[in-house]
């Protein structure tokens, strides 16, 4: 459903992404690893648009997008869950979420559509928040109110950049919970992050990535064993 | 010192007042939208008041129209100097300072483009509701001032309502929290820019339309009235428009009071000192971190 090719971005004329080739289908969880500064954030601005391509192309559903601007990739069923997550802290929890709703409803009417109910049940403590400021909430609660955000947004594919880094092991359950539930209704995933143990578990397969390239694609099987193959950790993790 | 001439003050104070937090929240708004503080803000009013005048003296239509025409102007303003130069000076990478030091420059050119084309001559719109006055306890409201009140004050609560209600005010405040946020879930973040100056310029024309018929209508007039809504804003908190009219009935009394109280020459000299004083000990404004949310 999402293919990058031969894609290169960078910042200031440095570049970052050197000509990076992948792609996710329709209904899979796809892990993207590697160590710092191997351009794994750079990738996700370049797909949801907040970064120019310098060359090559993206395209869904055989669709060039690369030339969209970010706020309407968005009705292509693409969200995305930035690092930092990009919230709106000065606004109330209810506030996010209905203005990502609000923008959602004239998306695609063929794709599932979230309701707030549906990503209150997902997450049931938002619904004891919702008039909270969001800049008072914690990093874990925070990081679900982002994810919830983008579900309102009615994504066919959800991009999360790095969702488990600072938070506590508890909130890291919750959130792979919530990745699994949404595996179960057919949402294809692109998850970033360095967390391999997490990934392992919430992904069906991998790419590796390194100084700005995909330098090994890691098939279902393959990746399941990953947490046992000491060089590549080491290779491309530095673990 | 009477008490009629306490509360003459007193009304004074409340009108200018209210002069200042339309300006103050003209800047607030801007500022709201695009985190850019606008230097020519004062500039919206002087087009919208001298746009009204030329519609009023020289069409000879009615004030409705011109009021309208004026705070149309002020909006025309606002969107064309977001489009042709806040626009491009932020797709090359500027940082704050650049806008302030582009909208500064803006605002004086306009001033100069007003000394050449129309002079140096002042010129004054007629009052809504006449020239006439109201007489309470002993003292004078001019009726155009009570409307000034009751239309700014329609003004701030209208507001107030938009950014807490409309889809789009909270996109517009989305958008200047955090653009990437903004931008991922689907808000064009320059249209919404765009439309906090558009907002602002509207808001700057009204002021000049509704301050005319009390001030004389001027090329210094931007400057004069930018640097008192600036005063307001700032007093009141600038992430706030409606903490620009505490910060405006604030400056505005001190002024007045103290017109009363010392003389006429040291009204400016008072008030900046206890505005510093304020901030001093209220460096959030005088609504506190509050304000910082609050709409």
């Amino acid at each position: 459903m999402l293919r990058a090719e031969a894609i290169e971005a960078g910042y200031g004329g440095l570049p970052v992404l050197k000509g990076l080739t992948f792609g996710i289908e329709r209904n899979e969880a796809v892990a993207l690893i590697g160590a710092n500064g191997a351009g794994k954030s750079t990738l996700v601005r370049a797909l949801c648009g907040l970064l120019p391509l310098t060359a090559g192309r993206i395209l869904q559903d055989g669709r060039e997008i690369q030339r969209l601007p970010a706020h309407q990739r968005t009705r292509h069923g693409i969200a995305v869950v930035l690092e930092s997550r990009h919230l709106f802290g000065e606004l109330s929890v209810r506030h996010n979420l209905e203005l990502a709703a609000a923008h959602g409803e004239r998306h695609g009417a063929a794709r599932r559509k979230f309701r707030m109910d549906d990503v209150i049940g997902l997450f049931p403590f938002l619904g004891g928040r919702l008039d909270a400021s969001v800049q008072l909430l914690s990093g874990g609660e925070q990081q679900m109110v982002a994810i919830a955000r983008a579900l309102l947004l009615h994504p066919e594919l959800l991009i999360l950049d790095e969702p488990s880094t600072g938070l506590s092991p508890k909130v890291v359950r919750e959130i792979v919970g919530a990745l699994a539930t949404l595996r179960s209704a057919g949402m294809s995933i692109l998850l970033v992050e360095q967390n391999v143990a997490l990934a392992v578990e919430a992904a069906d397969r991998a790419y590796v990535m390194s100084l700005g390239l995909i330098v090994q694609e890691l098939d279902a099987a393959a990746w399941k064993g990953v947490l046992d193959d000491e060089a590549l950790l080491q290779a491309y993790l530095g673990s | 010192m009477n008490g009629t001439l306490l509360l003459q003050s007193v009304i004074v104070g409340i009108t200018n007042g209210f002069v200042y937090a339309l300006v103050g929240l003209g800047i607030a708004v801007v500022f709201r939208g695009t985190r850019i503080i606008n230097a020519m803000q004062g500039e919206f009013s002087l087009v919208g008041g001298l746009v009204a005048f030329v519609v009023v003296e020289s069409l000879g239509w009615p004030l409705a129209v011109a009021t309208v025409a004026g705070v149309l102007a002020g909006g025309v303003l606002g969107f064309a100097m977001e489009w042709l130069l806040v626009r491009p000076t932020r797709r090359r990478g500027a940082g704050e300072e650049s806008y302030l030091l582009l909208t500064l420059g803006v605002a004086f050119a306009i001033s100069a483009a007003v000394l050449y084309f129309i002079g140096r001559d002042t010129r004054s719109l007629p009052g809504i509701g006449g020239e006439g006055s109201a007489v309470l306890f002993d003292a004078a409201v001019r009726y155009h001032a009570m409307w000034l009140v009751i239309l700014s004050s329609a003004v701030m609560l209208l507001l107030r309502l938009f950014y807490d209600r409309t889809r789009i005010g909270l996109s517009m405040m989305a958008a200047s929290i955090d653009e990437d946020g903004a931008a991922t879930i689907g808000i064009d973040v320059p249209l919404m820019r765009s439309l906090s100056f558009l907002l602002g310029g509207l808001v700057g024309g009204l002021a000049g339309v509704l301050v005319s018929p009390l001030i004389t209508i001027h090329y210094e007039m931007g400057l004069l009235l930018t640097l008192k809504g600036f005063a307001a804003a700032i007093l009141g908190g600038l992430l706030n428009p409606f903490g620009a009219v505490i910060g405006g009935l604030t400056l505005g009394l001190i002024e007045s009071l103290a017109v009363l109280t010392v003389s006429s020459g040291y009204k400016d000299v008072i008030a900046m000192t206890l505005l510093i004083v304020i901030m001093i000990f209220l460096p959030n404004g005088m609504l506190g971190r509050g304000s910082r949310k609050g709409g």
